[in-house]
């Protein structure tokens, strides 16, 4: 499913050559849930970035979903991504689109017809317990309503592989605990996850095979 | 899948707001100077080919000849190159219309003691002959007869307005060209801006791996159909201007030009137009460029 090979990432800043990541080789394998955990700045993002190719490695190998990262040009990026979920911390919802819109957008864009949009977005919504917010604009949800719609939008497509950078960073404990609630549910419905946060106690309480990053670097792999 | 590109493309229209309608109105000016270059151009155009149609040469001969030699002559003529039609006209009856064309005043050719009028040859150049290089030839040709003495014909003031109709078109041309260039740029610019704007739609949509032309078609398409509002408006101000204005100079194109109305556009410019506004806004469309973050 994931194969990262002796993977380095530099970024340059003028003549300021900044490693982001070092030496990071693991595999995850389908129907997996792991963990990234690590301080704000230990690479995690980046990490996250070169799976789905919004970042290319400097150095090294890495494969996703039989796809080889460093050599994909844009036609192989979109059917990359096709099979991908991904959410982040800000739920990045469009604005002058309400729930169900945002989510069907999704849909839209990829050319699904129409009848199998409605039930697919309401079958999103309802995985995220969010059907009954289906008009309401993104600026009338709270945080953790937008951030499980901001799921509702990965998982509409049912995606092989969910990838989560922090989406329960800005939360309060029991919003962040509902949507592990959700990740671990769309995990059980064999989507393999991989899920990055900066809190130790969530990542501890998931009790799943968790990576530690440290300055850009695979400390600890367990679990 | 073409409701949602064609709706995101109106979505996107509404979002470049003033610079949209600036690009449009750009867009119409620079058809519409075009446009009206076109139709000037074209009832010049009609003007040449109403007086190249009645464009005679004449050939005025050393001597009269005989009627056997005047008809064989004829024969010789009519067998040159870009001659349409030759009629010889004796001595007699050119004096005679001498007289037609003075009128009232042709008592004054009653007084001469011998008709100094030569004969000639009236010729009506076949198409070919009536161009300025064929007219050129036609005279030369006709100069090389032994019979000749001189060879005169209206070829001049024709191949003026022939050339006053071409530079017209190139100004319009130029002129045109011009104000599609800030056109192009216009669109460009709500384009970019617009890109702008939906940013946040791009990066989902490359998120979800929409393919890059469901990307970039809506902001081609808003451009094509800032480009044809553009055309429209300005086939619509060339209709209106041409319905009232045509009929108020039409005695004064009878008088200058010899033409009894002002034709509009032919339906190929109409259409061209109309091309040419999709062509300039999907292009101002097209060359917009924003940041690829993802």
């Amino acid at each position: 499913m994931i194969e990262l090979h002796r993977v380095c990432k530099v970024f340059s800043v003028g003549p300021i050559k900044v490693p982001a990541l070092t030496d990071i080789s693991f595999r995850v394998a389908k129907g997996e849930f792991v963990v990234i955990h690590g301080k704000s700045g230990a690479g995690k993002t980046t990490l996250l970035k070169l799976l789905y190719r919004g970042e290319v490695p400097s150095e090294g190998e890495v494969e996703v979903l039989g796809h080889d990262i460093g050599s994909l040009g844009l036609r192989g990026i979109a059917a990359l991504r096709r099979h991908l979920g991904i959410v982040f911390q800000d739920a990045k919802l469009l604005p002058g689109r309400n729930v169900y819109e945002n989510i069907a957008f999704v849909l839209r864009v990829l050319g699904a017809p129409r009848g199998e949009i409605t039930e697919r977005t309401f079958d999103a919504l309802r995985a995220v317990g969010l059907h009954s917010r289906a008009r309401a604009y993104p600026a009338q949800l709270s945080q953790g309503e937008a951030q499980r719609a901001s799921l509702a939008r990965a998982i509409v497509r049912k995606p092989s592989l969910l990838i989560a950078d922090e989406p329960t960073g800005n939360l309060d404990d029991e919003m962040a605990g509902e949507i592990v609630q959700v990740l671990r549910d769309i995990h059980a419905g064999g989507t393999t996850v991989v899920f990055a946060t900066h809190q130790t106690r969530l990542a501890a309480s998931l009790r799943q095979r968790m990576l530690v990053i440290e300055g850009g670097r695979v400390v600890k792999d367990e679990g | 899948m073409v409701g949602f590109l064609i709706g995101e493309a109106i979505r996107d229209l509404k979002r470049a707001g003033r610079v949209a309608v600036s690009a449009i109105v750009l867009i119409t000016l620079s058809l519409g100077a075009v446009g009206a270059f076109l139709l000037l151009s074209g009832n010049l155009g009609n003007a040449v080919a109403t007086w190249r149609h009645h464009l005679r040469v004449i050939v005025y001969l050393k001597v009269e000849p005989s009627t056997a030699a005047a008809t064989a002559l004829v024969r010789r003529v009519q067998e040159l190159p870009g001659v349409g039609a030759a009629r010889y006209v004796s001595r007699v009856e050119a004096l005679e219309s001498l007289k037609k064309v003075l009128g009232k005043d042709a008592t004054a050719a009653e007084g001469l003691s011998a008709n100094p009028l030569p004969a000639s040859i009236e010729i009506t150049p076949s198409p070919d002959g009536a161009t300025p290089e064929g007219a050129r030839r036609l005279l030369e040709r006709l100069s090389a007869l032994p019979e000749a003495d001189d060879v005169a014909g209206g070829v001049e003031w024709v191949d003026k307005l022939a050339r006053l109709q071409r530079l017209v078109t190139v100004v319009g041309l130029a002129f045109g060209g011009v104000l599609a260039v800030a056109a192009i740029l216009t669109v460009t610019t709500a384009t970019t801006l617009v890109l702008h704007a939906r940013r946040h739609e791009t990066e989902i949509m490359r998120l979800v791996g929409a393919p890059e032309f469901t990307v970039r078609l809506p902001l081609l398409l808003q451009g094509l159909i800032q480009g044809l509002l553009g055309a429209a408006l300005a086939l619509v101000a060339l209709g209106v201007s041409h319905h009232f204005i045509a009929p108020k100079l039409a005695p004064l194109m009878t008088v200058a030009l010899g033409l009894n109305e002002l034709d509009f556009l032919p339906p190929i410019q109409i259409v061209a137009i109309a091309l040419a506004g999709a062509g300039l806004g999907a292009l101002g469309g097209l060359l917009a460029r924003g940041r690829r973050d993802i």
